[in-house]
């Protein structure tokens, strides 16, 4: 199938209240529209996966400790 | 393929010169890479100590494309000139700012660009075209609008750039990356840097 970026499809997203206000949370903090913030998740989310279907750990690093913790992609 | 209209101004007469800006690396745009530019630019380094080479010699563009097209989150773009590849930019839309005044909001990161080797100083006096680094500068920040990052780009910048992103483009010279080998400057551009930006007087 040939898929062009203008090409646009709409979908309805049902969230719970408790969604839906981490969802207004992250938009105000990053200056995004609600939409934004989701089409944000899909890349990162696709991104992690990529790296982790290559047999990759997904780490965060404490920038002052150097702590490092697993974050679990499914 | 979206494609958009450039002007590059040719160095030896002066005269802007109409370009295509293209919202893609095709394999056809590779496949010119790899006839044209690369041997070029291995021309031009044969017999050189990799210090004094172009800073981008050991980019295999072709490799970039492959293993990152796939991913949303990876813009590639190409700049076309009478039939030849003039430049290759590929910008990331999930990295986050720095400057405090916009710190922890998403940014259009620029991975890469160059201008093809006829287009540089170092290796072509006078260079083919110029204006190639601009007109992939403009698209980065119109594709930060598109996000709904107004504006926001950033990137680190070879040392040989860091004026023209400076000066040229009014990016803000943040910091010296330790992350990077060479201790890269990372430049970012503000909302308010990119509207300056924008309203510079450019051929369209």
């Amino acid at each position: 199938m040939d898929m062009k970026e203008t090409d646009k499809r709409t979908m309805t997203l049902n969230l719970t209240a408790r969604e839906m206000a981490v969802l207004e949370d992250l938009a105000a903090k990053k200056d995004l529209s609600k939409t934004g913030v989701m089409k944000l998740a899909l890349r990162l989310l696709q991104a992690a996966d990529s790296k982790v279907q290559l047999g990759h750990k997904l780490m965060m690093e404490d920038e002052k400790t150097k702590e490092k913790t697993e974050l679990v992609i499914l | 393929m979206m494609t958009s209209n450039v002007y590059l101004q040719e160095s030896s007469s002066g005269s802007y010169v109409l370009a295509k800006l293209y919202d893609e690396v095709s394999d056809k745009h590779l496949a010119m890479w790899n006839a044209t530019w690369k041997p070029a630019l291995e021309i031009h380094c044969k017999g050189r100590a990799l210090v004094d080479s172009p800073e981008d010699y050991h980019w295999d563009w072709k490799w970039k494309a492959n293993a990152w097209r796939p991913l949303l989150k990876y813009h590639f773009y190409s700049i076309m000139c009478r039939g030849e590849l003039q430049g290759l930019m590929l910008a990331n839309d999930t990295t986050t700012a720095r400057l405090p005044e916009q710190a922890g909001k998403p940014l259009v990161y620029i991975e890469f660009v160059a201008t093809a080797p006829w287009n540089r100083a170092e290796v072509q006096r006078p260079p083919r075209y110029r204006g190639v680094g601009s007109a992939f500068m403009a698209k980065a920040v119109q594709l930060s609008n598109e996000m709904g990052y107004s504006g926001r780009i950033g990137l680190h910048s070879l040392p040989e750039a860091e004026r023209f992103y400076r000066d040229s483009c009014g990016m803000t010279a943040v910091q010296r990356d330790p992350g990077f080998l060479q201790q890269l400057m990372y430049f970012e551009m503000s909302e308010k840097q990119a509207e300056t930006f924008c309203q510079k007087p450019r051929k369209s």
